[in-house]
């Protein structure tokens, strides 16, 4: 019999299968271990479908557009009030997708690696902080490879904090669909059908509504 | 050589399946029967014939066998069965770890009443299908075909 695979790549893999289908794909691989290059090769054939389907999974259409746009609206307002000529510039409005673009790829990530039972704190935390340093990072990178392309350091970091608060109302309204049931794999669709969340956190409209005002008054009074 | 796996390891384990919540629908009303895919068709009847011990590695090795001479990678197995899941046609469970699979349990799988359904109506459309090919190119052909194919 053949000895199991390395604990480290074991470890590699496990870092990179989100934690709601780990324990199943961890084994099953296992169990199939022929020898080192055998594994690899069934891992890199299996691990970036079992992303794309937990993705899958965990989307809701609806609440991404809403979080793409709010995410977007941040750093379009953002730009407006502290530097007006970039909306008009050539391309402004593409460079100020991308920020945008990053930060909606961090809540998609971080809702499909997301483990069961989040606090109400982690859902409204991770997945925008997560979204904001990708942002930051896409801008870091930007301005060490191509200056042009990257945003006034001003729009990015402000841009970042107002996407933190928009995206995070946008959460607390609409918690993502990893978040509405405690079974590890409850299919999303059939959330949908319950006609709200199972296990929607407390007052979360009452907090959501007072999230946005409180954002929109910061702008206000900045202004 | 692969171990042996205990093909009651699914049949005996803590079953938690999806049904177990406390739903406000039934089954019948989370979807309807639709028109499965040639691989969804393929995977639910790996389900079938494996009843009890069907799992990631046994399923993939029963869908490899029922679509040879194609291959089919693990990766697309799992896809499936999330999408069927979603489906409400299959339902699931996790098994008590155990230590030929490093101390992991496994992710089991059963169909529920609409894969059932779904599956016979897909069977009766093959069926169907099947019927009217032998007529044209007649019987024989299906006898040699049967043979390339393996």
């Amino acid at each position: 019999m053949p000895a199991g695979p390395s604990r480290t790549a074991e470890k590699i893999v496990a870092m990179l299968v989100p934690p709601a289908c780990r324990e199943e794909v961890l084994g099953d691989l296992h169990e199939r271990f022929l020898s080192r290059s055998q594994y690899v090769r069934d891992a890199l054939h299996v691990v970036p479908l079992v992303i794309l389907s937990r993705i899958r999974r965990t989307a809701d259409p609806q609440v991404w557009l809403m979080q793409a746009f709010a995410l977007y609206g941040s750093f379009v307002v953002t730009a407006w009030l502290l530097d007006g000529a970039l909306l008009e510039q050539q391309w402004g409005l593409l460079r100020l997708a991308i920020p945008a673009a990053m930060a909606w790829l961090g809540l998609i990530l971080e809702d499909a690696y997301a483990r069961p039972a989040r606090q109400l704190l982690t859902i409204l935390s991770r997945g925008p902080a997560t979204g904001a340093v990708l942002a930051l990072l896409s801008q870091a990178t930007f301005l060490a490879t191509n200056p042009d392309w990257a945003l006034p350091q001003a729009v990015a970091v402000y841009g970042c904090v107002a996407s933190l608060f928009l995206a995070s109302s946008v959460r607390m309204l609409f918690p993502p669909a990893a978040d509405q049931l405690q079974g590890v794999n409850a299919p999303a669709a059939w959330l949908k059908l319950v006609g709200g969340s199972v296990d929607a956190p407390r007052g979360s409209l009452v907090w959501g509504v007072v999230l946005v005002a409180a954002t929109l008054l910061g702008y206000l009074m900045w202004r | 050589m692969r171990p042996q796996m205990n093909a009651s390891d699914c049949a005996n384990s803590n079953r938690r399946l999806i049904s177990d919540f406390n739903y406000p629908y039934t089954v019948g009303q989370m979807a309807k029967a639709d028109s499965l895919g040639q691989f969804e068709q393929l995977v639910l009847t790996a389900i079938l014939g494996l009843r009890e011990d069907a799992y990631g590695v046994t399923i993939h090795a029963k869908v490899q066998e029922l679509a040879r001479p194609k291959e089919v990678s693990l990766g697309a197995i799992y896809v499936t069965l999330d999408r069927l899941e979603d489906k409400g046609l299959v339902a699931s469970w996790m098994s008590e770890p155990t230590a030929e699979r490093g101390g992991r349990g496994k992710r089991c799988y059963r169909l529920e009443a609409l894969g059932e359904r779904a599956l016979q109506e897909s069977a009766v459309t093959a069926k169907r299908v099947w019927d009217v090919v032998t007529k044209v190119w007649g019987k024989e052909w299906g006898k040699q075909w049967g043979k390339e194919v393996g």
